[in-house]
């Protein structure tokens, strides 16, 4: 996992759509150095004093940039997501929502083959408040500089647990929205075991939903390896109903399979406190922390 | 999306995939024909999606007409799960010995499909006991990985060749069809030791569709889930009385548990989406408001792209067309100081956290 810098170069794949545009805006006004955008044809364009490239590699070469934020739509974010690790990109930011399956599949293994890392799909993306750098679409007002690393698997539950710990004095490390869908360029384990080693971070906390096993297994890694900073968790969906998408592809429930209270059991079990509402995080981080 | 059996039948079939003789009845009227055509007994199978159609009487075997009939009628008239069957498959019963399971699905923690394959059918594949599982490349599998799959199975060679062009044509209908899950359980084995599929499972990526038109429209749709999804926002109907509104689905699906602990029904789970929008609000509001059942209306908005004023202007200019039922809202982040003075001295019952607009729209009797 790379963890973005102040003045890190950092590329928008999509710059001249709609969301391309404002969130251009909002991230250089929060600090983020965006350098280059792509969008095929509009080559020579500016956005928000931003110039815009028809090709990836173009855009690397002339700005230095090793990270991208794709706000490319889901049916060309294959595409747009393969032209960037091809062209050297070392951090890969997904925000769109509905990429299918096996292209999210695809992705992952040439992420991996490269080295590189990738976030998301389907997610608001990482901030760092103390670099001032945000790779993504969340709003800077939630956030501030601290010790808390924060994951979750939703956009706004993010964004409403961080104000919240915020509102508490609890500032945030990093916080990064690993993506709604069944497929995660970055996982829970390989993300904690990398906050783990983060020297500005005392604790962590973990935001996820029904669907998938994701928080079993993580539960599962937290006692097998010892995990040795404390985690509070929060998990949605103790009342969803079964066999119902959720909003997200990957909020749904099969038979006994992703239970909200399957994952709560299995992180319980693991030593870890589990909020039920997310007014509950930073009061029992608050416990935690002593 | 789920397909229904005789869908993913269908679908078998045009994969080469063996299935016992079969025709769909819409009506009981329906039934007296398909019975004639076929060599009895009979399996009389509701179409469904629910899980558990047979626990819930969805599926009966008869040997004559007026026994289909009387069946027929009783399973019609049932609620699976919350679902009426709208057409039932009438099926050649397959007399067998031995039943085995056989699936290429998604596992999400390893980020890679997987053949399991049992020597058992059952319901609960995460307890069976022997199953084999292997990895399934993105680019499909071939003879030499079926028959490894044979082998650890320690199939008969008289079965083994059968097995081996069952999991091909199966492996390849999930792949280009793009299935999250391509299920046959039970896959059963004759008394002469032929592999028959009896029961078929297949589920399409949703995100995949623009890919396959073919599945476009194969559901009758609800009318509400309908509009929900032509104005752009996720919406699952609950039942209950209280509609549910947020944006984001993380939010929404925590507001559903706020508003279930507190011992609450909601209505409806409705995501407006990031970014939303004044018309987005507004068009939701009115949307929720004609869903049968609802008697108020919870609205949870954290803003950050999404400008809480918009939301708050949103709500008024629908309160002023009138009819609305009441609003429990809770709108916090950014611009919430003008956004509170806008819905101030308006019907809107104004909340400052969730927990006490939840706990305030519960409440009402």
């Amino acid at each position: 996992m790379i963890i973005p810098k102040k003045g890190d170069a950092v590329l928008v794949q999509g710059i001249t759509g709609r969301y391309g545009r404002l969130h251009t805006k909002l991230m250089l006004d929060y600090g983020t150095n965006v350098a280059a955008g792509t969008t095929p044809g509009k080559g020579g364009q500016s956005v928000e004093g931003v110039p815009v490239y028809n090709t990836v590699a173009e855009a690397v070469e002339k700005s230095g940039a090793l990270a991208s934020v794709c706000f490319v739509p889901a049916e060309f974010t294959y595409s747009a997501g393969e032209e960037a690790l091809n062209a050297g990109i070392r951090l890969l930011v997904l925000i769109t929502e509905h990429v299918p399956i096996r292209d999210e599949l695809k992705l992952v293994q040439l992420a991996q083959s490269k080295g590189a890392s990738m976030i998301g799909p389907n997610c608001p993306g990482i901030i760092v408040p103390s670099q001032k750098v945000k790779l993504g679409i969340m709003p800077a007002t939630s956030f501030s500089p601290g010790s808390i690393a924060l994951y979750s698997r939703s956009g706004t539950l993010t964004y409403e647990i961080a104000g919240q710990l915020t509102g508490s004095g609890l500032g945030q490390s990093v916080a990064v929205g690993i993506g709604g869908d069944p497929i995660n360029g970055t996982t829970p384990i390989e993300w904690m075991d990398f906050v783990q080693g983060m020297g500005d971070t005392e604790a962590v906390v973990v935001v996820g939903e029904i669907g998938g096993d994701a928080e079993e297994r993580l539960a599962r890694h937290i006692q097998k390896s010892g995990y040795r900073k404390p985690i509070v968790s929060y998990i949605a969906g103790r009342h969803a109903p079964k066999e119902k998408k959720m909003g997200h592809a990957g909020a749904i429930i099969y038979g006994d399979y992703g239970t909200a209270d399957s994952k709560i059991k299995a992180l319980t079990g693991a030593g870890v406190k589990v909020a039920m509402a997310p007014s509950e995080v930073p009061l029992l981080l608050k416990e935690s922390l002593g | 999306m789920r397909l229904f059996e005789y869908q993913a039948k269908e679908l078998f079939k045009a994969y080469g995939l063996p299935v016992p003789r079969s025709i769909l009845a819409r009506d009981v009227d329906a039934i007296r024909g398909a019975f004639a055509s076929l060599t009895p007994p009979v399996a009389l199978k509701s179409q469904v999606l629910a899980g558990g159609r047979g626990k819930a009487g969805g599926i009966a075997l008869v040997d004559d007409p007026t026994d289909a009939e009387r069946e027929a009628a009783r399973i019609f008239s049932l609620s699976i799960g919350g679902e009426k069957p709208n057409a039932l498959l009438v099926e050649e019963a397959y007399p067998h010995d031995s039943e085995m399971y056989l699936s290429v699905s998604l596992d999400r923690g390893d980020r890679a499909f997987v053949t399991i394959a049992a020597m058992a059918g059952g319901i609960d594949v995460e307890s069976m006991s022997g199953k084999v599982m292997r990895r399934v490349p993105l680019e499909g599998i071939d003879e030499k990985y079926a028959e490894e799959v044979a082998s650890l199975l320690k199939l008969p060679a008289s079965q083994s060749a059968q097995f081996v062009k069952i999991l091909l044509s199966l492996e390849r209908l999930s792949r280009e069809k793009e299935c999250e899950l391509a299920e046959i359980n039970p896959l059963a084995v004759g008394k002469d030791g032929t592999l028959m599929p009896l029961d078929a499972k297949v589920i399409i990526d949703d995100n995949a569709l623009f890919r396959h038109p073919e599945f476009a429209k194969l559901h009758p749709e609800d009318e509400f889930e309908g509009e929900a999804s032509r104005q752009g926002f996720a919406f699952v109907r609950l039942g209950g009385d209280i509609a549910v509104v947020g944006n984001g689905a993380g939010l929404v699906l925590s507001t559903l548990d706020l508003v279930g602990d507190a011992g609450g029904n909601p209505a409806c789970f409705l995501d407006l989406g990031g970014g939303a929008q004044q018309e987005r609000i507004e068009a939701a509001l009115r949307l929720v408001n004609r869903l049968p059942g609802v008697d108020r209306i919870l609205v949870n908005i954290y803003g950050g792209i999404t400008r809480t004023t918009d939301v708050a202007t949103g709500i008024i200019t629908v309160l002023n067309e009138g009819g609305m039922k009441p609003v429990y809202a809770r709108v916090s982040g950014a611009e919430e100081d003008e956004a509170r003075r806008l819905l101030d001295g308006t019907p809107v019952l104004l909340y400052k956290t969730a927990p006490e607009a939840v706990e305030a729209v519960v409440k009402v009797e």
